[in-house]
């Protein structure tokens, strides 16, 4: 069965509604082989399908870090900031595999534990390895992955692949030295730190030797690479194709998160990070060399729960040491409720592709796409109060059907009381976060936040409530066109942010 | 000759598997590390350069046998120390 793919179709070469494309494109890996395939497709962070129904949770065991990055600061102790490199509790491994099993326990969706810092996992390998030896033997249901500056990563890959470890993550910012030197400042090697260009070119190398090296062992890697305007991002484009070339099988492209408060050199210096804009189009340029990654939520260290939600205050050490878990019952039931989600996802996306077939005979339209935020709390299903919404996904929709771009978080990254920031209330905030969205979908919505909408020039719709998201995009999307709003030039950029 | 480690360490443990001397230890009544001044050697004898103040990330954490710090304000970060009091009081304003 061959599913469209959109996410990989350069948007300027659609012509011509394929058989089955109204309505279906959120499977980004659509063109991988089964094996690699199945190795993903319950993972949330790999498949943005899985990622309505799967869970996942660091452990924050690996403090160290060999590199200095402009966007981190090693200051790791904030618990309202949500970024990656921050946690509240550090957990030695014994600390790390009891939380693991609790989770696991209590969160049966949740499918993958990974090591993401707060430093450089590779960089802490005793505590890492020892995490990820004791998991694969006592908790051998869950999938284990590294997310890594790529600077240790050769002489890791040996033990590395001992471990029922088949996702790594490596973070190629670039893969020009002289760029490298305005990201990096410094990095520790061969017992000496070595600042600028130089030190820039040790680590690009090693990460490109570590890349070919996993792909040669078959283990699948992902790249992350963060957008900084000014910095790397004309330049992200040619990292898309070399490591895609090497071997790497998604892509993703993170904004830059830069604020003064953080501490770090680009947010005390004023570096900017890029729009949504500027994100999604270079998002869509790298993407006809390569698979991309639009849900990444670039979460903490210690992030526990669905991505874009975060459960670690419930699995704190005080919390775990206090409970019981009996891991083989745990791992029976996990098993059968893996099997349902399994089952449902199936059937929804054997139904999406059937009901996409049987749309095929319609005109197609030539109307303009549109932008649409989705309220969901997860399964695919637009489930969630608009007021409740902690982020929204981005769907934009087209002649060509509907394809996942990005999500947007409507307390931006500060989940601090509300008093803070600059007076402007949170329902501004949030309808300032839709800028460019026509149409928002979610399960109810209150009188206050519909007039601010519609005077944003943001459609708010409740009546598709429980509706796979798709369809109910699609369907938006086709009433907006018979009412003749998409003969109009789409909604100027003042008007939803005024 | 020893160096220091003082109350800024963010106990980040990157120093600690390096020392040659074993001299690095968390201190129970600090709560952060701390060397060892009779064990510390400043690396004589086994590496060219100060192998904690050389993977240490907090600028001044460090101090040398004089007290002074060897990542002073700036070195690691390459944040301008001016920059840094601007942006502080910018945000003490706020």
């Amino acid at each position: 069965m061959e599913l469209p793919v959109l996410n990989e179709t350069p948007a300027a070469s659609a012509g011509g509604c394929s058989s089955h494309s109204c309505g279906t494109s959120d499977d980004q890996l659509g063109h991988l082989s089964d094996e690699i395939r199945s190795k993903v497709e319950n993972h949330p962070c790999y498949s943005e399908d899985a990622h309505h129904y799967f869970a996942r949770m660091h452990v924050a065991v690996a403090p160290a870090c060999n590199i200095q990055c402009h966007y981190c600061n090693r200051k790791y102790d904030c618990s309202n900031e949500s970024r990656p490199g921050v946690v509240s509790e550090l957990l030695t491994p014994d600390q790390a595999v009891k939380k693991t099993m609790a989770v696991a326990a209590n969160i049966p969706q949740m499918t993958v534990l990974g090591i993401a810092g707060p430093g450089d996992p590779l960089a802490n390998p005793e505590r890492t390895f020892e995490t990820f030896r004791r998991l694969s033997a006592e908790a051998p249901d869950i999938k284990l992955c590294v997310s890594t500056n790529g600077l240790a990563l050769p002489e890791s890959v040996e033990e590395l692949s001992k471990h029922n470890i088949d996702h790594v993550t490596i973070t190629i910012n670039c893969v020009d030295p002289e760029i490298g030197a305005q990201i990096y400042p410094w990095i520790f090697w061969e017992n000496k730190r070595i600042k600028g260009v130089k030190g820039a070119k040790i680590l690009i190398e090693q990460q490109q030797k570590g890349l070919e090296m996993l792909a040669a062992k078959g283990i699948l890697v992902k790249v992350n690479s963060v957008m900084i305007p000014g910095v790397n991002d004309k330049h992200l484009a040619e990292v898309s194709k070399i490591v895609k070339a090497k071997g790497a099988f998604l892509h993703n492209v993170m904004p830059l998160i830069a604020e003064a408060e953080h501490g770090t050199f680009y947010g005390v210096m004023g570096q900017r990070g890029p729009t949504q804009d500027e994100l999604m189009e270079l998002q869509d340029s790298c993407s006809g060399d390569m698979n991309m990654m639009r849900h990444c939520r670039q979460c903490r260290a210690d992030a526990v729960g669905l991505l874009g939600e975060d459960r670690g205050d419930e699995f704190t050490m005080d919390k775990i040491e206090s409970m019981e878990i009996d891991y083989q019952s745990a791992m029976e039931k996990r098993k059968v409720i893996h099997e349902a989600i399994a089952e449902e996802m199936h059937s929804k996306r054997a139904a999406k592709v059937e009901k996409a077939a049987s749309h095929a005979d319609e005109p197609k339209l030539n109307t303009r796409p549109v932008l649409m935020a989705i309220a969901t709390s997860g399964q695919g299903v637009i489930n969630m109060h608009f007021g409740h919404a902690k982020e929204f996904l981005i769907y934009e929709a087209s002649p060509n059907g509907v394809r996942f771009m990005s999500h947007r978080k409507t307390d931006l990254y500060c989940g601090g009381d509300d008093t803070c920031g600059d007076g402007e209330s949170v329902l501004q905030q949030t309808i300032r976060s839709l800028a460019g969205c026509e149409a928002v979908l979610c399960s109810k919505i209150g009188y206050e936040p519909w007039d601010l909408l519609e005077k944003a020039g943001i459609v708010p719709n409740g009546e598709h409530a429980m509706e796979p998201i798709e369809e109910a995009v699609m369907a938006v999307y086709k009433e907006m066109a018979a009412a003749g709003k998409l003969d109009e030039a789409a909604p100027q950029e003042e008007r939803a942010t005024a | 000759m020893a160096l220091q480690i003082i109350e800024s360490c963010v106990n980040c443990y990157a120093c600690e598997p390096l020392c040659p001397s074993k001299a690095i230890y968390m201190s129970e009544k600090t709560g952060h590390f701390r060397i060892n001044p009779k064990k510390c050697t400043e690396c004589e004898g086994d590496f060219k350069d100060t192998q904690c103040a050389s993977i240490c990330p907090i600028e001044g954490a460090i101090l040398d046998a004089l007290g002074v710090p060897i990542n002073p304000p700036g070195s690691l970060t390459g944040i301008p120390p001016e920059r840094m009091a601007e942006a502080m009081a910018e945000l003490q304003a706020h």
